[in-house]
């Protein structure tokens, strides 16, 4: 194989391709002899995530383990290898009327090892929750280049340690996944979206207005100016000319939607300007603002996470720096988001970082930066300051992977 | 352990918590000897009951320091002897932690002490609109600490989840006595999901000392339906065909003829005494939309020859309806001296096959076993009756409960839905799981509690010279 890549300017490392769960135990096994360290990686849509790594080794790329094991629709659960694109799988289960509600972005190339290991989550997790929501199975090789598993194929099981939990989310840092078993939902009869107009001083009145409605929304996504340009470009519709736009999610049976719709209306319409969109125009707009991390214009992304109460507030500190990012907030969730295209500089980041950081300690929370140019990770601390758990978490490391192979150097704190 | 030894350590236990948060008398000690699981008995050397994180902490490094072990207790209801205090040492109950320290409807949490009942928080919020989702039927006498550690379901997890989808955060004191702080109430905190495993670790990873949770608004409105099938066939594929239309109800409970006139005798509900099952159906979530989906329940019940579809029409029926499914277990009394409840899961698409074979247990053994269950999930709860007077008898449930675990694990499910594996199921852990699976759990374990000081004997088998001991005590026991 002659094939090689870098991850953040990290190697060239050579890239294998197993094509099978016996030979990625292979490859395990050699790296542990070797004391080499493994990179997996699916589609690569999350792999600027993390700190670079710290071990010569090799990539693993799991694409060919795309085969689906069982799908009984009936019992509303599936279970795929992990290197199946999110796109196979969501035209798989639209077939039978389900869908996993997550929204992930580039579903095209994205695999479900990746964003299982990276979490990855968008503007429904308001409605639906996040991946830990739907793993009820997970299969993955450990250091011995085994495959172990922990829950099992149906809805509710409390037999044995959730070790689902532990791997979602862990970067790809205790174990290969190899296989999951996901717990569905039907899908909604009707979509809408209403887009509410907002000035600053009217965002968190509207935010808390919108918390205390009638209606339950599935996401409520707050978009500075200039994301909001960039997302209703995309999908070909008229940009708003406020300086903040909110997307509110409304899915369901028709019913409930349209009650849900002419209800928004009533509770917040008089005040604000609202535009509602159904289904036909409701997706495009969707598609676009999950899309939006994933534009290849952007170089720059910070995320920060912390109370919603303190979201409106940190939206507009933000959105007031000289170098204003496209700010877009799972705004009921307080996850915010701040991307900038090329164009900013090291030191103008490091001072912005700090800035969101001290902004985030006052809403209890933290910031990451999912995405910047390789060079500049030696600078900033991607994942911000250790938390006070994070020694457990080292200790949860050394008995999974105690040699060190799997993504060595990545994820928080060393690990 | 010895009397002997025993009162140093009461005494040690006094000195920290005070004289009346101590119980060492072996009168007092007998109501701790075992939880909601009855089959297997021993009396722990001492229980204490701390009001403080500092408390608990100090118990955990007197152990640690004395060389005994402990186990965590909130109310007892556990039903797989999660509590069982294997190889005797410290119970440390929880039931005097019970302050709700915080609110926050803003940002949708409550930060609670473990002490704190499920229902109380519930009925704490409901002025405002909001609930703690996780309702398992014996939420009336459930603490939170328990359900976070047994990671309980109840009769609305197909909806809402269960336990874990509603813990954001745990304060931990670990096995050696350091505290740690997992989570919290701001979502996706950089790192490993600890929160995530320690819920559900059936208190043996440490001692849950405060832990936020999600509140959730209540639905606006329900629609509850009662359908009457003439079997459980029809009740089950009604169940299939609602999900298979888009819709999932709130809940969905099936209770057989066998449980329904325990039910029926206790209750008066009117529920019909010849029927082959009755499912209990609730939509639930805003008023508009909820008529279209009851509509279609019903029009899906009838499809599938229910006899009739009934529906709750006031408040005061519906909360009836589910007080006879949540007093179920306790109607169950009046038919015979003891019972037995097993918690098995099967894909709910296996419902009748798995229930078919509950009968044939049923005639196979000479045991009467009535149904009562989440069927949304395909979490049975078979109740075994018998008469524990009766040492045939027993052997004979016993027998009868393992061949239905086992046909749940043949069927591509598991041996537990929410009561966990506890002492009580450690033997299936090896059918479900491979040795490596378990051996990664044990990894985990490690992490946590490396010397296996916490709640030592629980959910995963112990090799070795330990395993007689905890036998031993089984034997005792029966
Ligand atoms: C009539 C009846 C109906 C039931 N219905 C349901 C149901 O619908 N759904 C369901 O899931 N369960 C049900 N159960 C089982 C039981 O009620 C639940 O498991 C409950 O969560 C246990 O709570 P508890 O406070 O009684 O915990 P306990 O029984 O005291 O303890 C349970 C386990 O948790 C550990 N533990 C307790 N507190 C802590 C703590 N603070 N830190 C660490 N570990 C701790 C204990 O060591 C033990 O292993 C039912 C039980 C009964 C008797």
């Amino acid at each position: 194989m002659n094939e090689t890549c870098y991850i953040d300017g990290f190697g060239p490392l050579p890239i294998v391709k197993p094509d099978g769960v016996a030979s990625l135990g292979d490859l395990i096994r050699q790296a542990a002899a070797r004391a080499a360290a493994l990179y997996p990686v699916g589609g690569q849509t999350s792999i600027s995530i993390g700190a670079p790594p710290s071990k010569a080794g090799q990539i693993v790329d799991l694409r060919a383990l795309a085969k689906v094991i069982d799908f009984p629709a009936r019992d509303m659960t599936v279970t795929v290898e992990a290197g199946i694109t999110m796109k196979h799988l969501s035209n798989l289960l639209a077939r039978e009327n389900l869908r996993l509600p997550i929204d992930v972005p580039h579903a095209d190339c994205a695999t479900l090892g990746g964003i299982l290991a990276a979490n990855v989550s968008g503007p429904r997790r308001l409605g639906y929750g996040t991946l830990r929501d739907y793993v009820i199975g997970i299969s993955a090789l450990n250091d011995e280049g085994n495959e172990f598993k922990a829950g099992g194929r149906v809805v509710k099981n409390v037999a044995g340690y959730d070790l689902c939990k532990l791997l979602v989310g862990s970067f790809g840092t205790l174990g290969i996944i190899t296989q999951a078993t996901l717990k569905l939902r039907p899908l909604p009869e009707l979509q809408t979206v209403l887009v509410l107009m907002g000035e600053p001083g009217q965002l968190e009145a509207i935010l808390t207005s919108l918390h205390v409605s009638r209606t339950r929304p599935v996401c409520v996504e707050l978009l500075n100016q200039a994301a909001a340009r960039t997302v209703f470009a995309e999908a070909k519709l008229a940009v708003p000319d406020t300086s903040w736009v909110l997307l509110v999610g409304y899915e369901g049976n028709a019913d409930a939607v349209a009650w849900q719709v002419q209800q928004l209306v009533k509770e917040v319409g008089k005040q604000r300007r609202i535009d509602g969109r159904i289904d036909f125009t409701a997706k495009p707009l969707c598609e676009a603002v999950v899309e939006l991390a994933a534009l290849p214009m952007i170089e720059t992304t910070f995320k920060a996470s912390i109370l919603p109460s303190a979201t409106a507030a940190f939206c507009q500190q933000v959105d007031r720096e000289p170098q204003r990012p496209l700010v877009r907030a799972h705004a009921a969730s307080g996850i915010v988001y701040g991307h900038w295209p090329s164009g900013l500089t090291l030191a103008q980041a490091a001072s912005m970082l700090t800035t969101w950081r001290d902004l985030a300690v006052q809403g209890q929370g933290s910031v990451i930066v999912p995405r910047c140019p390789s060079a500049w990770k030696t600078t900033l601390s991607v994942w911000g300051q250790p938390r006070p758990d994070a020694w457990l978490m080292r200790e949860v490391k050394a008995k999974f992977d105690p040699k060190g192979i799997f993504n060595p150097g990545r994820f928080v704190d060393g690990i | 352990m010895t009397t002997a030894t025993a009162t140093p350590l009461a005494e040690r236990m006094r000195g920290i918590v005070g004289a009346g948060n101590v119980l060492s008398s072996a009168s007092d000690l007998v109501v701790y000897e075992c939880d909601g699981f009855t089959i297997e008995k021993n009396k722990p050397d001492v229980v204490v009951f701390p009001s403080s994180t500092e408390q608990i902490v100090a118990i955990v490094k007197a152990c640690v320091e004395l060389g005994v072990p402990f186990v965590p207790r909130g109310a007892g209801t556990s039903l797989a002897g999660g509590c069982l205090p294997v190889g005797g040492g410290v119970m440390i109950g929880l039931a005097k932690m019970k302050r709700i320290l915080e609110v926050n409807y803003r940002d949708r949490y409550a930060v609670i002490e473990p002490g704190v009942v499920n229902l109380w928080l519930t009925n704490h919020l409901k002025p405002q609109g909001y609930h703690f989702a996780p309702d398992p039927s014996s939420q009336g006498a459930c603490t939170i600490g328990g359900n976070v550690a047994t990671n309980s379901g109840g009769p609305h997890t197909l909806k809402y989840g269960v336990t874990v989808n509603h813990v954001l955060g745990v304060e931990l004191v670990l096995p050696d006595g350091r505290v740690v702080h997992t989570g919290g109430p701001v979502e996706d905190a950089p790192g490993y999901d600890l929160t995530g495993v320690i819920v559900g670790s059936e208190g043996t990873f440490g001692v849950a000392a405060k832990a936020w949770v999600r509140i959730t608004r209540n639905p606006e409105a329900y629609r509850t339906l009662l359908g009457v099938f003439e079997t459980v066939d029809d009740a089950t594929n009604t169940i299939s065909d609602i999900i298979g239309a888009g819709i999932i109800p709130g809940a969905r409970e099936m209770l057989d003829s066998l449980i329904l006139q325990a039910v029926e005798a206790a209750f008066r509900f009117g529920f019909p005494l010849d029927a082959g099952a009755v499912l209990i159906m609730e939509v639930d979530g805003l008023d508009a939309g909820l008529d279209q989906d009851a509509e279609r329940i019903i029009e899906i019940a009838k499809k599938n020859n229910a006899r009739e579809v009934r529906k709750a029409n006031t408040d005061a029926e519906r909360l009836l309806l589910w007080k006879s499914r949540k007093q179920a277990f306790g109607a169950v009394g009046r038919l015979a001296p003891s019972y037995c409840t097993q918690d098995g899961v099967v894909p709910r698409t296996k419902l009748p096959l798995i229930l078919r074979f509950i009968q044939e247990m049923g005639a196979k053994y000479d045991l009467r076993i009535a149904n009562v269950f989440h069927a949304g999930d395909g979490n049975i709860h078979p109740i075994i009756l018998f008469d524990e007077r009766d040492a045939d008898q027993v052997k004979r449930v016993l027998n009868a409960s393992h061949a239905i675990l086992d046909e749940c694990i043949r069927l591509g499910g598991s041996v537990t839905g929410e009561h966990g594996i506890g002492v009580e199921k450690i033997d299936f852990m090896p059918k479900l799981f491979t040795p490596d699976d378990l051996a990664m759990m044990v990894r985990l374990r490690t992490a946590f509690n490396p010397d296996n000081r916490c709640s030592p004997h629980k959910m995963l088998p112990t090799a070795g010279a330990c395993i007689e001991q905890s036998k031993a005590g089984r034997r005792a026991a029966l």
